[in-house]
């Protein structure tokens, strides 16, 4: 039978193998090279040749995002001018009308083009064996690209991880990957997407395996890994190295200053929190309207964000290029405050209009404005602070991306990429981790779920999988109500301690790392005729018994455990050492009892 | 070989072909993919340089017409476009610090110096905005750095003025300890025949205090060109500083009237004028004319002893005597038989001795009285330049 991992020889019968006869090939011509390359590729191990396929779907991610951006960008110098202060016109009209266009193209072209791309890979990944639709991801290049453009308060990165995600669901079901690539290979194509609109491919990863896999997984960890980086070196052929935003230096004068972060990041889980609960009050809401609204949903939410605009052009698109201001403490405390309140409006009524994008590039906005107001202010009160305002904008894009999207380490490291500066990792640890603890007080449902749940699929909630009790093996087994015997004991002194010892398994100790199971009624039967060589190892035994560690998860046992009735728990230090026994009694007991009752 | 795909069920001979086709049909798409992607990159570059470098020369043009606001817009318009141009985002920092947001442009040009830590023209911006808020020690870090960084063009001459800007900053802070070193350093910097910068330098030796190094530059300058008047009031200025009265009066009197009645001359001018009246120690005067001004100088001492010890409230007798007047009014008691005009024709000692005592008082009174103008202040001057001389 042959290993269903090895991909058969793609080659003909009469054609000989490649590392033979590589002049023959030579001379074969174009045909022959073919042959030999494609068999060269085809009988790799399959998970080799998804690795290979991962830098594939990366480079294609990353140009697809490159085509992305530059459509956004372009998009937004057509319809609302060049200026970074589009003139009172445009700033109303262009998001109106071209949210009317995105709702007729969500309505009639591209119907899935709503909804967040990361519950799609999600869906993908868990209902649909790795399935997203191709036609999902054109809608939302041409949709997102418009939305965003427009300035409708969006971002390009959940979209980029969806279309990198689509791209990669269509290599993989037209080369007939096995089902379990099938399923991985979404995700792989996220991490591309994701990193590539990010320029920073440890935070897609990290976000990728923190939020949509929820495991780390090393069977996909890398490919994920190598799809980010392709898909991030091929974005920076054509746009550049730079990283979005260009942070000023700084460094901690003193331990005492990251006590400046935690009222950072009370006030981000407090931010977090009203948009979270905003979109928790007013999605179903929204969802129950008639279906002529929904034709008007995204033109209104472009007319209200034009409004803004008129005053605030600031808070429309993405807005890196006004994070990267405040950076650069261009605006003070008040205008910083009113930045962070009206992007969060303007966001809101974005996302619950239904019009297609992402929210990673509004959080990181508020973070930033909300970031650069706590700073300020502080600075007002101690001036003594040697943290510039961009450190605190940082800091800030981190706590809320952590309190709103509730991924911890994504958050951390997104700043450490984004910065290039390691003093901000205490900072930001402080900081996140207040917002994503309020967050987490107040807002059981995490964001992704609760969208999810909303649309009436349950997808399997990473939060909850994280921190799920874990049983081991320890939880579940006993360390009594067995008797070691080893091969040289006498089997009379087995059977007087068995019969004094009527509940108890025997186990014979071969050598250490080999056990046995002894027959109990043999033992018994021998010992009143044993000679005086008569040892355990005349009874009937069973074995060598597999043996587990006290660490080990009880899923695991129960794999090992088999029709085995009792299975030893050895000593990692010593094999021959018994620290206990299990049962199958005693693991099912374990998995009934509650961590409560823990 | 008859196997069957575990996934799919179906026959392996066709699947592999076409995984071969969908691989060749990828790569085709990759290719076509990249083909496009490189065509809309380059014309989307094209057009934001284009329209980048638009912005900036409207803000160029803003800037020069004074309107700092506009300039801002269009600075930031084309930084968007092109976020990592280090012209665009120095422009913009210029700016900013022009219109008093130095805290702002800091943050760029913070930003700037961490991929170019050398650069020049960047330390010497974050110079100014640090002594503008009067951070000192930042300023003196990031002058430093101006002065052996680097310089797109005329790195010399530019070190020279971001040396001769902190020397400048430093005076105007009242600095002069600190200054005085980057001074001479200026000075050993500047070439010998390029006058006007070291006319410059000589005003900053003036500025600083030194004085001889000052005359000395002032009189190379004058060996060039010796109608340059404000190298004579410069050398005038220096000798007077350093008790050359002789000299500083043969500059001053090469000057024009009305040069030498400026408020920086006219005092200087003066009490030269009255020192060189005053001075018995002057070479070629008669023992007659010499005794006179000795006698001249001690009677002013007296009154001048006399009116500070009234606007001090101590009488210049006191028993004993407590303060530094009354010790010198003593001595005087008892020595004035041998000061009277004829004793000090006939005795040059007893001359000495006279004057000595009154450069004492006038001493004296100048500390516990304050600093007085006219011929006391011109004796004080004259008593100083001689404890000058004969140290």
């Amino acid at each position: 039978m042959s290993d269903p991992l090895v991909i058969p020889p793609t080659t003909e019968p009469d054609v000989a193998t490649p590392a033979a006869d590589a002049p023959h090939a030579e001379r074969m011509g174009l045909r022959a090279r073919w042959q030999a390359w494609t068999h060269a590729v085809f009988t790799l191990r399959e998970d080799r040749f998804f690795l290979l396929l991962a830098v594939f779907i990366g480079i294609f991610s990353g140009l697809v995002v490159v085509c992305f951006r530059l459509a956004i960008e372009w998009t937004q110098i057509t319809l609302l001018g060049p200026s970074l202060s589009p003139s009172f016109p445009r700033v109303v009209l262009a998001p109106m009308i071209a949210g009317f266009a995105v709702a007729l193209l969500a309505i009639h072209v591209f119907p899935r083009v709503r909804g967040s791309g990361v519950n799609q890979v999600k869906s993908a990944m868990y209902i649909s064996n790795g399935y997203v639709s191709f036609t999902n991801v054109i809608g939302k290049f041409f949709a997102c690209a418009l939305a965003i453009g427009s300035g409708q308060s969006l971002g390009p990165e959940d979209p980029s991880l969806l279309m990198g995600a689509g791209i990669a669901s269509l290599i993989g079901r037209s080369l007939r990957l096995s089902q379990e690539k099938l399923r991985l290979i979404a995700p792989v194509g996220a991490a591309a997407g994701l990193a590539a609109a990010f320029n920073a491919p440890i935070s897609a990863v990290l976000f990728v395996i923190e939020e949509v896999i929820g495991t780390w997984s090393a069977g996909v960890l890398g490919a994920i890994v190598l799809a980010a980086v392709s898909s991030v070196v091929t974005m920076r052929a054509f746009l550049g190295a730079d990283s979005l935003f260009r942070v000023p230096l700084f460094r901690l004068a003193g331990p005492g200053e990251v006590l400046a972060y935690v009222a950072l990041g009370v006030a981000g889980g407090a931010a977090s929190l009203v948009l979270l609960k905003w979109i928790v009050w007013a999605r179903p809401k929204m969802q129950q309207l008639p279906l002529w609204a929904e034709y008007l949903q995204p033109a209104a939410a472009g007319l209200l964000i034009g409004l803004i605009g008129i005053r605030f052009p600031q808070v429309m698109g993405a807005g890196y290029a006004i994070v990267d201001q405040a950076m650069h403490g261009q605006f003070g405390w008040q205008l910083l405050l009113l930045l962070a309140g009206l992007k969060l409006l303007a966001t809101g009524i974005s996302f619950l209009s239904g019009t297609p994008g992402g929210m990673f590039a509004p959080v990181i906005f508020i973070g930033a404005m909300l970031g650069g107001a706590v700073g300020s202010i502080e600075h007002h009160f101690f001036p003594a602070l040697t943290a510039t305002i961009g450190t605190f904008a940082l800091v800030g894009i981190g706590t809320l991306f952590a309190g709103f999207l509730r991924t911890p380490i994504t958050s951390v490291f997104m700043v450490i990429e984004l910065s290039g500066n390691y003093t901000a990792i205490l900072p930001v640890i402080i900081s996140t981790m207040i917002a994503y603890g309020i967050s987490r007080a107040y807002q059981k449902v995490p964001l992704f779920d609760l969208l999810a749940r909303q649309d009436g699929i349950v997808l399997p909630s990473i939060e909850e999988r994280r921190e799920m009790t874990s049983f081991v093996v320890e939880d579940a087994m006993r360390t009594g109500g067995v008797l070691v015997s080893e091969p040289g004991d006498h089997i009379v002194e087995v059977a007087k301690r068995a019969e004094a010892h009527p509940e108890a398994a025997l186990l014979l100790r071969m050598r250490p790392g080999e056990w046995w199971l002894l027959d109990r009624d043999d033992v018994l039967r021998l010992a009143p005729d044993a000679a005086r060589t008569t040892t355990p190892i005349h009874a009937k035994s069973k074995g060598p018994v597999p043996y587990l560690f006290r660490d080990q998860s009880l899923a695991e046992a129960l794999q090992v455990m088999g029709d085995w009735p009792v299975l030893p728990v050895a000593s990692r230090a010593d094999l021959g050492k018994l620290e206990g026994i299990l049962t199958l009694a005693d693991t099912l007991h374990a998995f009934r009892k509650t961590p409560k009752e823990d | 070989m008859s196997e069957t795909n575990p996934s799919t069920g179906s026959d392996e001979s066709p699947r592999v072909l076409s995984r071969e086709l969908v691989m060749l049909l990828c790569l085709l798409a990759l290719v076509v993919m990249l083909a496009l992607t490189a065509l809309l990159s380059r014309l989307y570059h094209k057009k934001i340089h284009t329209l980048a470098d638009a912005m900036f020369a409207q803000g160029e043009m803003d800037e020069q017409a004074g309107q700092v606001n506009f300039a801002l817009a269009d600075y930031r318009n084309a930084l968007a476009y092109n976020p990592t141009n280090p012209l665009f985002q120095f422009h913009l920092a210029k700016a900013l610090s022009a219109a008093n947001r130095g805290e702002e442009a800091r943050s760029y040009l913070l930003n700037m110096l961490s991929e170019s830590p050398g650069s020049g023209e960047v330390n010497l911006e974050l110079a100014r905005i640090a002594a503008r808020v009067n951070s000192m020690a930042d300023a003196m870090r990031y002058y430093q750095g101006a002065i052996y960084g680097e310089w797109s063009s005329d790195p010399m001459a530019r070190r020279w003025a971001a040396r001769r800007e902190l020397c400048e900053t430093l005076l105007n802070r009242g600095e002069v300890k600190q200054a005085a070193p980057e001074v001479i350093a200026l000075q050993e910097n500047t070439p010998t025949g390029d006058l006007a910068r070291l006319r410059i330098v000589a005003q900053l030796l003036l500025r600083t205090q030194q004085w001889t190094r000052a005359l000395e530059l002032y009189r190379t300058l004058l060996a060039a060109d010796r109608n340059d008047q404000e190298s004579v009031a410069g050398a005038a200025q220096a000798a007077f500083q350093l008790g050359q009265y002789n000299t500083a009066m043969e500059y001053f009197d090469q000057l024009p009237h009305d040069r030498r009645e400026q408020a920086d001359l006219a005092n200087p001018f003066v009490l030269t004028g009255r020192i060189l009246a005053m001075d018995p120690f002057l070479s070629g005067l008669s023992a007659e004319v010499r005794s006179q001004r000795a006698t001249n100088a001690l009677t002013l001492a007296q009154t001048r002893a006399e009116t500070c010890a009234r606007q001090t409230g101590q009488p210049l007798e006191g028993a004993p005597p407590q303060t530094e007047l009354q010790r010198l009014y003593e001595q005087e008691k008892s020595l004035q038989p041998d000061w009277t005009p004829r004793y000090l024709e006939r005795f040059p000692d007893r001359l000495d001795a006279a004057m000595a005592y009154v450069f004492a008082v006038e001493n004296a009174a100048a500390t516990a009285c304050g600093e007085t103008q006219g011929d006391d202040r011109a004796l004080w001057l004259l008593g100083r330049s001689r404890s000058v001389v004969n140290r």
